[in-house]
């Protein structure tokens, strides 16, 4: 089985690099990781990941425009939101945007591969 | 004058000279090891397995106690001689400072005594001043969550010394990291850290050796700041009070360049760093 593709949007770079560690030698491919919203359309349309994981709070182009307008280019797409903000008022706007899942940091390596894989189930 | 670590205290009340205090906490260094140094030095890890483990500790909330039994990396009878062995030879200050003949072992009962009544004084006033501050519940929630932050991913023991209203000036040498509060009302939370202070904390977070000033350190701690203010925002909603954190951002300007009618300012040791939590409302 091939792995999952992953594309990861955050404006730090330090949560990019983070992830990235934490999924490697996993069933998971880090295939594109963007550090604005405008960037991460972009290579959205270029690499189609299976599942992308969004930073909420970004200069710029915020999380839940950037989710709008991926979705606008595909609905099916698997948006997960990867935010240190989980109030319930953010979390639904997310959800009701149509983001799939949302993930509050901080959060162990443990715990976040233990959330992909149940993403997977469903994705 | 606020609250303290106990060598710090009898250094301030003349009791004993920097030297010896340099003297006891280089003792304390050599002889405490903490849980996963003792695990190597048995051979129940391996460098590498503790250094994951301790990744995983700086970047959650789990005590690494319970880390390191879910992993799997120790049993239940092995955490416990542990536990037994780190107990009976952990060395405090004072005992650090009696076996360098610093103190006798009369003093230092003496000395904690009236340690302990300064203690609960500085904590009684630094209530009042949470309490008396604007805003309170606010600032109470981000200068504990900065706090908990700050001194697991420095690994350093944390001690909030005061609280006080200032102009909120920057103190030379240091970086300002902030991220803006926006929503039912406007306020900003800060950090301004030594270059040392921010690398441990930033080393912390990312997990790798990263240069003292270097734009990866700068942007690992405002992520870290980013997380505080989340943090909060998730926090205070408990109480009615809707909050946005906006993206984080680091200066080296004396000034934050927003409008901010006062700084309560939370003085804070970490280790061996003192550094500014703010809160600018």
């Amino acid at each position: 089985m091939t792995n999952w593709r992953i594309m990861t949007v955050d404006d730090s770079a330090a949560i990019l690099t983070i992830i990235t560690a934490y999924l490697e030698d996993s069933e998971f491919d880090v295939v594109a990781a963007e550090r604005d919203g405008r960037s991460a359309v972009k290579r959205f349309c270029e690499v189609k990941p299976d599942i992308v994981l969004l930073d909420l709070i970004m200069p710029g182009q915020s999380g839940v425009e950037t989710l709008s307008r991926i979705l606008a280019i595909d609905p099916d797409a698997f948006v997960v939101i990867v935010s240190s903000l989980g109030t319930e008022d953010a979390v639904h706007e997310c959800l009701t945007t149509g983001a799939r899942s949302f993930l509050q940091k901080p959060f162990t390596k443990d715990d976040f591969i233990e959330f992909m894989r149940e993403l997977t189930k469903v994705a | 004058m606020g609250a303290m670590f106990f060598g710090q205290y009898l250094l301030s009340k003349g009791v004993i000279d920097g030297q010896a205090l340099i003297d006891a906490i280089e003792l304390q260094r050599k002889t405490n090891l903490s849980l996963t140094a003792l695990a190597v030095r048995r051979g129940y890890l391996s460098e590498k397995q503790e250094e994951a483990v301790l990744l995983r500790y700086r970047t959650s909330d789990a005590d690494l106690e319970v880390l390191c039994l879910e992993s799997g990396m120790l049993d239940r009878e092995q955490l416990e001689e542990l536990l037994r062995i780190q107990r009976s030879d952990w060395v405090r200050i004072g005992s650090a400072l009696v076996s360098g003949g610093h103190l006798t072992r009369e003093e230092v009962v003496e000395q904690l005594a009236k340690f302990h009544d300064f203690q609960r004084d500085a904590d009684r006033e630094l209530e009042a001043n949470f309490k008396s501050c604007r805003d309170p519940e606010s600032v109470k929630t981000i200068v504990e969550l900065a706090a908990f932050h700050l001194g697991r991913l420095s690994d350093r023991a944390i001690k909030l010394q005061s609280l006080s209203e200032d102009l909120g000036t920057l103190a030379d040498g240091r970086r300002r990291y902030a991220q803006k509060l926006v929503g039912d009302r406007e306020l900003f939370v800060v950090l301004d850290l030594p270059p040392a202070m921010a690398v441990a904390v930033a080393e912390g977070f990312i997990g790798m050796a990263l240069e003292e000033g270097s734009e990866s350190a700068i942007d690992a701690v405002c992520e870290c700041v980013n997380i505080i203010g989340g943090n909060a925002c998730t926090r205070l909603e408990a109480s009615g009070l809707i909050l946005r954190p906006e993206p984080p951002f680091s200066t080296e300007d004396h000034e934050l360049g927003v409008d901010a009618s006062s700084s309560i300012r939370a003085q804070v040791l970490a280790g061996e760093f003192e550094i500014d939590v703010r809160v600018f409302l």
